[in-house]
């Protein structure tokens, strides 16, 4: 069965800087079918790949600083427009995709693939979330926020980075809190707009609380007890830190998602590249192999084997 | 966007793109390359499968296996290295639960096999020769064997020997072996599998290859090294195919399948001329998993500019 979802060309709409190395990305897209948070989209750039004698020998590797194979970004934010959908992405500048992609403009054409893999279950059984959020872990939490705005949930999201300007929000510095992450302010835009709280922290304690974000939100939990039926817990960012947050929520029985990241060649459960453990009754030995791009990105944290088993 | 993903087999005006590999029709040239495309129900969601002229499964064992852990793959300088460790559900499972869907496809299938012992691919292919829409068999021999740690398919004489013994089980599907090009003469390895009785030869596998993290002093991928594939492989993919074509396989009358690096239909042009009789895309289906699509169409159109009947005019015809 061949899905509704297809590789487009995608249009920038614009390419703009929130902070020392990070971007927000938006593509303007004819159509795109329906999508929820916690899904990515696969990116690469346009290659014609139509029958043109004319064109340059090898087209795939004629600009060696362009990526071949897609990178995939989680959607930060979707919106219906009379022309058709906007899709934001939020990425850093690391490497060979993520410099090719501070080179667009507004106008010029990328391909896109998507939506691609799971999503965020949100269900209203839980009053309370908090959103986990470590560095370029950032964007498929705002979109999240946005999601759960329907939801009538007491939301709080924690947001952490390595120092104050690789902070990608808008941030209102009459809200800042002290530092000890005891307390959640409407400090961010971006999720004061959705109606949910933030705590900041920075690795360096150049903002907020000093410390990693799962130690800030350790903190705020010892400040303000929540029983562990109450609360959802969704967590992305570098391993270290997502697995820090999931096995601290294992740890008190708190249900807890985390969004995942491998290395991608196809995106779509072609390669088997993107394998993440994880605990499997059915199996004799009592783990397997999920892909990350179809089985996941999202993994329950009780599931996940953060060594694999040898 | 792309064009429209109808249900009709690919419209290709006057030119006739078929094939014949060792007896076995092709609509045209144009394969997957084993364990780019999953078993095939992965990559039927982006393509109708009916497109290609054949369909090359991911390698089968005779015991599932879970492979390396990641990462597995990292993207390198106009290709990738990948070290998936052979992943896949094993014999049984295989034939349960993926050969229905590949029976149903309606294009001839193509098993690529893997065994840590000659019994391993005995095991696989005396199975899969009783199944029938089981066309070929490809024998993934750059695979050590855990008797010595040596790769089947590194010494010409081991290969012979292989290959032979493999033979024996197998009356009906076509059985191609798959090239490693990690070798010092791949003509030697080319005439070692012929002699053992090789219906046609899949050329080439991956290059050995690694990459480094300068931050961490580690190897990228968690298995250390990996295969490279891609563009960055296709001159030294043609060159293999090239001598492996005019110094064995024309002579004996044994048709390759040219691979590696291939992305759009220059490059398979390239492949015929340099002796290929089909071709199979790997890498590039990472990117459009339509690819094949936009190659046969390629290919066609080319054919049609240069006043050509069928496809079959272009093979082997380097000057
Ligand atoms: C589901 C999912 C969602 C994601 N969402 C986002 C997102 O919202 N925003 C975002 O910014 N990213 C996101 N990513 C990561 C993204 O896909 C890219 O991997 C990332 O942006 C880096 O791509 P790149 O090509 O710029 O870097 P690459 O060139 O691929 O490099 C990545 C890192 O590896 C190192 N590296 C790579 N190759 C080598 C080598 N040969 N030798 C030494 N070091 C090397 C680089 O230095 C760099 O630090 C997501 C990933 C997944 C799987
Ligand atoms: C992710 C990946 C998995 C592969 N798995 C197999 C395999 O299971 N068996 C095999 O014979 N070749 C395997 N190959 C090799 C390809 O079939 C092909 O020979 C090689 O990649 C060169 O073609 P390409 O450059 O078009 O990818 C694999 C290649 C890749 C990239
Ligand atoms: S990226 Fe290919 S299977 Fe997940």
């Amino acid at each position: 069965m061949q899905r509704d979802r297809v590789i487009q060309t995608a249009h920038v709409v614009a390419n703009r800087r929130l902070c020392r190395d990070h971007y927000r990305l938006t593509f303007r897209l004819p159509m795109f079918p329906p999508a929820r948070a916690g899904q990515f989209v696969h990116l690469s750039p346009e290659r014609r790949l139509d029958d043109s004698p004319m064109e340059s020998h090898d087209r795939w590797v004629s600009e060696l600083d362009q990526p071949m194979l897609r990178r995939a970004f989680s959607i930060a934010g979707l919106r219906c427009t009379n022309t058709g959908v906007e899709v934001d992405v939020i990425y850093r500048v690391v490497g060979t995709a993520t410099r090719w992609m501070e080179s667009l403009r507004a106008g010029d054409p990328v391909s896109l693939l998507g939506p691609m893999g799971n999503s965020f279950p949100v269900s209203d059984r839980k009053p309370v979330a908090w959103l986990v959020a470590g560095g370029v872990g950032l964007p498929p939490m705002l979109w999240l926020a946005a999601a759960l705005q329907e939801t009538a949930k007491r939301v709080v999201a924690f947001c952490g980075a390595q120092t104050h300007d690789l902070l990608a929000l808008t941030l209102d510095p009459t809200a800042q809190p002290d530092g000890s992450a005891k307390t959640a302010t409407p400090s961010a835009k971006e999720f004061t707009k959705c109606g949910a709280d933030v705590v900041i922290s920075t690795d360096d304690g150049s903002l907020g609380f000093r410390g990693y974000v799962g130690s800030a939100m350790a903190a705020y939990h010892q400040a303000n007890p929540v029983a562990a039926d109450d609360l959802v817990v969704y967590t992305c960012g570098p391993e270290p830190m997502i697995r820090f947050v999931a096995e601290y929520c294992v740890a008190r029985r708190i249900e807890c998602y985390v969004c995942v990241e491998r290395n991608m060649a196809c995106g779509t459960g072609m390669c088997q590249s993107c394998v993440v453990p994880v605990r499997d009754t059915a199996d004799s030995t009592g783990w397997s192999y999920r892909l990350c791009c179809t089985d996941g990105p999202i993994f329950e944290a009780r599931n996940i084997l953060w060594e694999t088993p040898d | 966007m792309l064009p429209a993903m109808g249900g009709a087999p690919l419209e290709t005006t006057t030119v006739d793109l078929s094939v014949d590999l060792a007896g076995l029709r092709l609509a045209n040239p144009v394969m997957t390359a084993s364990g780019t495309s999953g078993f095939g129900p992965e990559h039927a969601e982006y393509m109708d499968l009916r497109k290609l002229g054949a369909f090359v499964t991911k390698a089968v064992s005779p015991e599932a296996r879970k492979g390396n852990p990641p990462e597995r793959i990292v993207e390198t300088r106009g290709g990738m290295l990948n070290a998936i460790g052979l992943a896949n559900v094993g014999l049984e499972r295989f034939v349960a639960e993926k050969i229905p869907f590949l029976q149903s496809a309606g294009i001839p299938v193509i098993v690529n096999v893997v065994g840590h012992s000659v019994e391993d691919y005995q095991t696989v292919c005396r199975r899969l020769d009783s199944i029938d829409c089981v066309a070929g068999l490809e024998l993934n021999v750059s695979c050590p064997n855990v008797a010595d740690g040596l790769e089947f398919g590194t010494d010409p004489q081991r290969l012979s020997k292989f290959v032979t013994a493999i033979r024996r089980d197998v009356h009906r599907a076509k059985l191609i072996v798959k090239l490693s090009p990690n070798v010092t003469d791949i003509t030697e390895t080319a005439r070692a599998a012929i002699d053992g009785g090789a219906d046609a030869l899949s050329v080439i596998n991956t290059l050995y290859g690694m990459a480094i993290n300068v931050d961490t002093w580690k190897p990228i991928l968690a298995n250390r090294t990996g295969g490279l594939s891609g563009p960055a492989i296709k001159p030294v993919a043609l060159y293999m195919v090239h001598r492996v074509y005019t110094k064995v396989a024309a002579d004996l009358g044994v048709p390759i399948i040219g691979m590696g690096g291939i992305t759009d239909w220059r490059d398979a042009v390239e492949f015929l001329l340099a002796g290929a009789t089909a071709v199979a895309v790997g890498t590039a289906l990472f990117v459009d998993p339509q690819a094949p699509i936009h190659i046969c169409e390629g290919i066609a159109a080319y054919l049609n500019r240069r006043g050509l009947q069928s496809v079959r005019e272009l093979i082997g015809k380097l000057k």
